[in-house]
């Protein structure tokens, strides 16, 4: 499968790649590891004029930290995240996230701000060009019916992304820059919660860095991923959690983020208010699936029927809380 | 676009258009048919090269990203003319039926052994995940990769 023609910038400054996508007004498409924007291309679901690679720019790689901080570099590779110790040692959910990505050259190549703002994905959109020439385009191809759900008014497809269920669960944010400007929000204000357009970015603007606050005290979190095979699979449903406590064990915070249950990540807000300043016992950590279950959003556009991979979202959300407190030491 | 990269410890400096991908550059221009490719999408593994020392996946590079960098191919593995202990291993344990996965499950198996001169089978699975095989179901893979590992110590 060759790839369809387009231009191909590689700037080796920031500097000089925000005012590139400037000066293209936006056509510049950022090019990271190209794991899932090539295979994109090749399905000829999306027609970039130019590519412009990050590759050659240094200053956007590498995990460094502080006393309250951690900062992961957009380009920072999948891999490099899954082996830090520092990540193995306190933010656990997120190292077990990465080392969950496709397979280990996909991690080599593979990097977080290209994970981040992956397109979402469906059984009737991602396809080749042949396969689609039969039906007419989907709202997510720009036409106006739904294949998943005949008749619905609106796009179902579902964000796959294993990093951002185990970074929002830590609270994480994002650096977004563009020529002469910087912002930080966070990583849940990335995601627009339409199927169609789920990324909210611009056109001209760069995601440069990953922020996670270090927390405080006692904690453990934990990542765990439903697929029909341990490699190179997509989730199909995920669980992010983390768990706070204090000295007689009772839970000071909570975060528990899904994936795979909708166009974007999902957090599940009742859990603060069923766990906070209680144990962590079994009929909590159900009640904190059921309301998992209730928010999950699924439809049957991937591999498995939607009514099973809903019924995994309890299973795998007790599991990260589970693990999750396991993990504290 | 001019190119110049290392290709197996040779240098090559090479015209090439920066939409062809790194596995047309290797098959076509360079003449090196060792590097298959099945998938195309990244879900094999058969298409997969060193660079700089680590397993990346032939058909989702671009021939403009070989800049600079170092590439071995299956064909730049064997030491002088003789094959290389992996590629042995996999002959003499039966690792090998059609052959198309094979280049791709060497040089993975290439740099886990540079990495990790014990591996255990579970770390050899974990080595060889993103490399599918249609033959041999794997175990021979993976006890020729341990025979190997033993015998390089
Ligand atoms: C076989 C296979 C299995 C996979 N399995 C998984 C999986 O299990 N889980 C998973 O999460 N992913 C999976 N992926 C998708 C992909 O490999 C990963 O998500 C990877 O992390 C993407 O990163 P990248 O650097 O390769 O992104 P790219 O392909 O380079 O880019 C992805 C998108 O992000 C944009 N982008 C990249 N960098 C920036 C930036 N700095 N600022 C703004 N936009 C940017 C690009 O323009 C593009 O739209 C799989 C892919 C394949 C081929
Ligand atoms: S959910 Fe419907 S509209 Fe969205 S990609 Fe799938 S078929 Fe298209
Ligand atoms: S051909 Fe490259 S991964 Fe299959
Ligand atoms: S030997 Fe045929 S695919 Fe592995």
């Amino acid at each position: 499968m060759r790839l369809p023609s387009f231009n191909y910038l590689e700037p080796i400054t920031l500097t000089d790649a925000l005012n590139l996508m400037e000066e293209y007004h936006g056509r510049a498409q950022p090019l990271a590891g190209g794991t899932e924007l090539l295979p994109r291309m090749k399905l000829g679901l999306t027609h970039p004029t130019y590519l412009m690679s990050l590759k050659e720019i240094h200053e956007l790689k590498g995990i460094k930290s502080n006393k309250n901080e951690l900062y992961i570099g957009g380009m920072t590779s999948l891999r490099e995240i899954f082996l830090s110790t520092l990540l193995q040692q306190k933010f656990l959910a997120i190292s077990e996230a990465a080392g969950s990505v496709a397979a280990p050259p996909l991690r080599n190549m593979g990097t977080i701000a290209g994970n981040l703002c992956q397109d979402t994905r469906c059984f009737f959109y991602n396809q080749s060009y042949f396969w689609r020439r039969g039906l007419k385009p989907c709202f997510k191809a720009g036409g106006n019916v739904c294949y998943a759900v005949p008749g619905s008014k609106k796009c179902f497809s579902v964000y796959q992304g294993d990093l951002a269920p185990a970074l929002i669960a830590f609270n994480a944010k994002v650096r977004i820059e563009k020529k002469g400007s910087s912002r930080i929000i966070p990583i849940e204000e990335l995601f627009s919660g339409k199927g169609e357009k789920p990324i909210v970015i611009a056109d001209d603007e760069l995601l440069t860095q990953v922020i996670v606050p270090i927390p405080e005290g006692i904690y453990g979190s934990s990542y765990r991923k439903f697929r029909l095979r341990n490699a190179l699979d997509y989730p199909l449903v995920s669980a992010a959690a983390f768990l706070a406590i204090d000295s007689e064990k009772k839970v000071k915070s909570v975060k528990v983020v899904l994936g795979a249950a909708g166009p974007a990540p999902v957090i599940v807000k009742e859990a603060e208010d069923i766990l906070k300043g209680k144990k962590v016992e079994e009929s909590a950590i159900n009640e904190i699936a059921e309301a998992a279950y209730k928010r999950a959003q699924m439809v049957d556009n991937l591999g498995l029927p939607a009514s099973y991979r809903k019924k995994m979202v309890r299973v795998f959300t007790k599991r990260a809380i589970e693990n999750a407190f396991n993990s504290i030491k | 676009m001019k190119i110049r990269f290392i290709l197996n410890g040779e240098t090559k400096v090479i015209d090439v258009e920066a939409d062809r991908r790194v596995i047309d550059v290797i098959r076509e221009d360079l003449g090196l048919t060792g590097t298959k490719e099945a998938c195309g999408r990244g879900e094999c593994g058969s298409c997969t090269i060193l660079v700089d020392g680590s397993p990346k996946l032939s058909c989702l590079m671009l021939a403009a990203q070989l800049e600079g960098r170092e590439i071995i191919t299956i064909e730049g593995i064997k030491k002088d003319s003789d094959m290389h202990p992996i590629q042995e291993a996999f002959i003499k344990h039966g690792a090998v039926q059609c052959g198309f996965c094979t280049p791709g499950m060497v040089l993975v198996s290439f740099d886990l052994l540079k990495r990790n001169k014990k591996p255990s089978r579970d770390e050899i699975r974990e080595a060889i995940s993103g490399n599918l095989c249609r033959c041999t179901g794997y175990q021979k893979i993976v006890d020729a990769i341990e025979a190997a590992a033993k015998r390089e110590l």
